[in-house]
C-alpha cells in the first residue's frame, strides 16, 4: 500500500516538474525574445512536430527498432556471459580485468570501427547498442551472482544440488534486482547510444534527422527531434520500471 | 564411550513400549576436530547413531553443534584423522551430500517462492515433476500447520510459521538420516510442545533416525533416546544421557520422577560447559 502511494507521489512530483520547466522555458524565450537558434519556443517544437509527424515517426520508429533489439541481444549475452563465468571461476579470473578494461572506455569510442565493420544501416546501431547495454548488464550480473548467501548456496548443496542448479534456483533470482536495475538504467543509454551512432553515420532514425537538421540550420526540427527522442526514452525507462516491479515483486 | 542399547525403534514401527534391540549404527564418528584459523570448534569428539534413534545434542553458545552438523551434512571436511562411517562405510564428509536431510539454524526460504514452492525445492532438484511435488506437499501441509498458506511468501509469514515450511522442506526431502539445527527455536510454547509431539509421531512412522540440536533441556529428554552433552568449545562429548522413557511420550511425562532425575543430570553437566564457555569469552 505504502509503496503504492509513493509510486502516485512520484508522478505528481514528475508532473509538477515538466510544469515548472516548461513555464520556465517559454517565459525565457519570450522575455528575453531568444532567437529560434539560441532557444525556439515550447509551442513551435510542438508544431514543427506535428508538421513533421510523419518524418519523425519513420525515424523514431528505427530509432527504437535499433535501441530495442541491442537492448534485448546486449542484456541476454551480459547475463550469459555472467552465468558462464560464474560457473567457471578461472574463465572469470582471466576475463574480468580484460572486460572492466574494454568498459572503462566510453562505447562510443568503438563506434567508428563498428561503422567500419558492419556498415551504415541498423546493424552497426545494433552492435552498438548490444555492446553498450550488454557491459553493464553483464558487471551489474556479475556481482549479483554472487551476492547469493553462503548457507543459501549451502542448503542447496546439502540437497545434492549442482553448480548449475545453484545458478538456476539460487543465485539467478538472488542477482535479479541488481541485473533489473542496470537494465532500467540501460533503457535511457540504449537510446543514447543508438542516436550518437546515427549522427556518426546512418541512412535514418532520430540521430540522422538531428544531423541534418543542424547541416540546415533547421534548430526546430533538431528541438522537434529531441523532444520525440525523450518521449520515447520515458516510455522505454517506464515500461521497463514496471515489468521490474512486477518481476522483482519480493524486494 | 559405549553406546547404550537400548529402546531403540527398529524397522516394523508398531511399537508402543521401548523395544530393547541392538541397534544397527548408521553413522559413526571418531575423533572428529574442526579448527577454523585459531579457533578450534571441535577437539575428537566421537558419537556412534544407530538407525532409527532419535539422538538429542546439547551444548553451551558458540561449542561447535552447528559445525558437526556441517560436517555430517558434507557440508565441511573436518580436520586429517577424523575417522566417518556411514551404514558401515567409512567414507568423506562430502561423500554425505545428498544423502541426509539438513535442516539448518536458520530457516533460509527463498523470497520469491511461495510456501508450498519452498517445501518442494529439495524434491524439485532431486528431478520430481512440479505438479507431483505440489500435489504431495499440498497434503502435507495440514500437518505441519500450513493449510491454506500455500500461496503465501515467506515474508508474510511469522517466525514459527516460516520455521514450520523450512521443516517441511527437510522431511520432504526422505532421507534416512535428519540433521535438526534448533527446528524449534522460533515457536511459541505451546506450538512447540505440539510439534515435538507430532515430530515424534512422524518419527515413528517414517523410520527415520533424528539428530536434533536443542538449548531446551526438556525438550532434549521428551525427544531423546539419548542427549548428547556437548562441552565447552573445542566441542567434544561430555556425557552421553541414554533416556529410558517409554514410548509414546505424553505430556504428563515431564513430571514423573524419572524426567526430573534425568533432567537434574543434565542439568548439572551443562550448568558446568556453559560456565567454562562463560569464563572463557568473558575473560573472569
Ligand atoms: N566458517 C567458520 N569460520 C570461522 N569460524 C567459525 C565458522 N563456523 C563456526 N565458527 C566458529 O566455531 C565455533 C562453533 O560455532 P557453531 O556455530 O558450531 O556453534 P554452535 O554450538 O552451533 O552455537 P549456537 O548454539 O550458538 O548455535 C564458534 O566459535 C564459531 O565462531
Ligand atoms: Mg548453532
Amino acid at each position: 500500500m505504502k509503496s503504492r502511494s509513493w509510486q502516485s507521489a512520484d508522478v505528481y512530483w514528475g508532473v509538477a516538474g515538466a510544469v515548472l520547466l516548461v513555464v520556465l522555458w517559454e517565459g525565457a524565450v519570450r522575455a528575453f525574445d531568444l532567437p529560434a537558434y539560441i532557444l525556439p519556443g515550447i509551442l513551435e517544437i510542438l508544431v514543427s512536430m506535428v508538421d513533421l509527424q510523419s518524418t519523425l515517426m519513420d525515424a523514431t520508429w528505427m530509432t527504437v527498432m535499433e535501441a530495442v533489439s541491442g537492448y534485448v541481444i546486449g542484456s541476454a549475452c551480459g547475463i550469459l556471459l555472467a552465468v558462464i563465468l560464474t560457473l567457471i571461476p578461472t574463465l572469470k579470473r582471466w576475463c574480468l580485468p580484460a572486460a572492466i578494461a574494454i568498459n572503462s572506455v566510453p562505447v562510443v569510442a568503438y563506434a567508428p570501427l563498428v561503422l567500419l565493420w558492419f556498415g551504415m544501416g541498423a546493424e552497426s546501431k545494433i552492435v552498438m547498442v548490444s555492446l553498450a547495454v550488454g557491459f553493464t548488464v553483464f558487471l551489474s550480473a556479475l556481482t549479483g551472482l554472487d551476492q547469493a548467501n553462503r548457507k543459501s548456496i549451502d542448503l542447496l548443496r546439502s540437497f545434492g544440488a549442482n553448480p548449475l542448479m545453484i545458478i538456476w534456483r539460487l543465485k539467478l533470482p538472488a542477482a535479479l534486482p541488481l541485473i533489473a536495475s542496470a537494465m532500467r538504467v540501460s533503457t535511457t543509454r540504449s537510446m543514447i547510444v543508438a542516436i550518437v551512432t546515427e549522427m556518426l553515420g546512418a541512412y535514418g532514425g532520430l540521430g540522422w534527422v538531428i544531423y541534418q537538421a543542424t547541416l540546415q540550420i533547421d534548430f526546430v526540427q533538431v528541438w522537434a527531434a529531441i523532444f520525440a527522442a525523450s518521449l520515447v526514452s520515458l516510455i522505454f525507462f517506464g515500461a521497463v520500471s514496471m515489468i521490474e516491479r512486477k518481476v522483482i515483486f519480493w524486494r | 564411550m559405549s553406546l547404550p542399547l537400548k529402546n531403540v525403534p527398529t524397522a516394523d514401527h508398531q511399537n508402543t513400549s521401548p523395544q530393547v534391540a541392538p541397534a544397527s549404527t548408521l553413522l559413526d564418528l571418531g575423533g572428529v576436530s574442526k579448527t577454523f584459523g585459531n579457533v578450534q570448534a571441535l577437539s575428537g569428539l566421537n558419537a556412534r547413531i544407530g538407525t532409527g534413534e532419535f539422538v538429542t545434542v546439547v551444548g553451551p553458545s558458540g561449542c561447535g553443534k552447528s559445525t558437526l552438523f556441517n560436517i555430517v551434512a558434507g557440508l565441511e571436511e573436518p580436520d586429517d584423522g577424523a575417522g566417518i562411517q556411514f551404514r558401515g562405510q567409512s567414507c568423506k564428509a562430502r561423500d554425505l551430500l545428498g544423502n541426509v536431510s539438513f535442516m539448518p539454524q536458520q530457516d533460509l526460504l527463498l523470497p520469491w517462492r511461495t510456501v508450498i514452492d519452498n517445501a518442494i525445492l529439495a524434491i524439485e532438484m532431486e528431478g520430481m515433476p512440479k505438479a507431483e511435488a505440489r500435489a504431495l506437499a499440498l497434503k502435507m501441509l495440514p500437518e505441519f500447520g500450513l493449510a491454506g498458506f500455500e500461496k503465501q511468501y515467506p515474508n508474510q509469514l511469522s517466525g514459527g510459521m516460516r520455521q514450520r515450511v523450512a521443516l517441511m522442506r527437510t522431511f520432504l526431502f526422505k532421507r534416512d538420516l535428519m540433521l535438526l539445527d534448533e527446528p524449534f527455536g522460533a515457536l511459541d510454547a505451546l506450538t512447540r510442545t505440539m510439534m515435538q509431539r507430532w515430530l515424534l509421531d512422524v518419527w515413528q512412522k517414517h523410520n527415520r533416525t533424528i539428530l536434533f540440536i536443542t538449548h531446551d533441556v526438556d525438550e532434549a529428554i521428551f525427544l531423546g533416546d539419548r542427549v548428547l552433552v556437548v562441552t565447552a568449545r573445542p566441542g567434544k562429548i561430555k556425557l552421553e544421557l541414554p533416556v529410558n522413557l517409554p514410548r509414546p511420550r505424553g505430556a504428563e511425562l515431564v513430571t514423573s520422577p524419572e524426567f526430573i532425575s534425568l533432567k537434574r543430570t543434565l542439568l548439572e553437566a551443562i550448568e558446568e560447559e556453559s560456565m567454562k564457555s562463560f569464563q572463557a569469552t568473558t575473560g573472569h
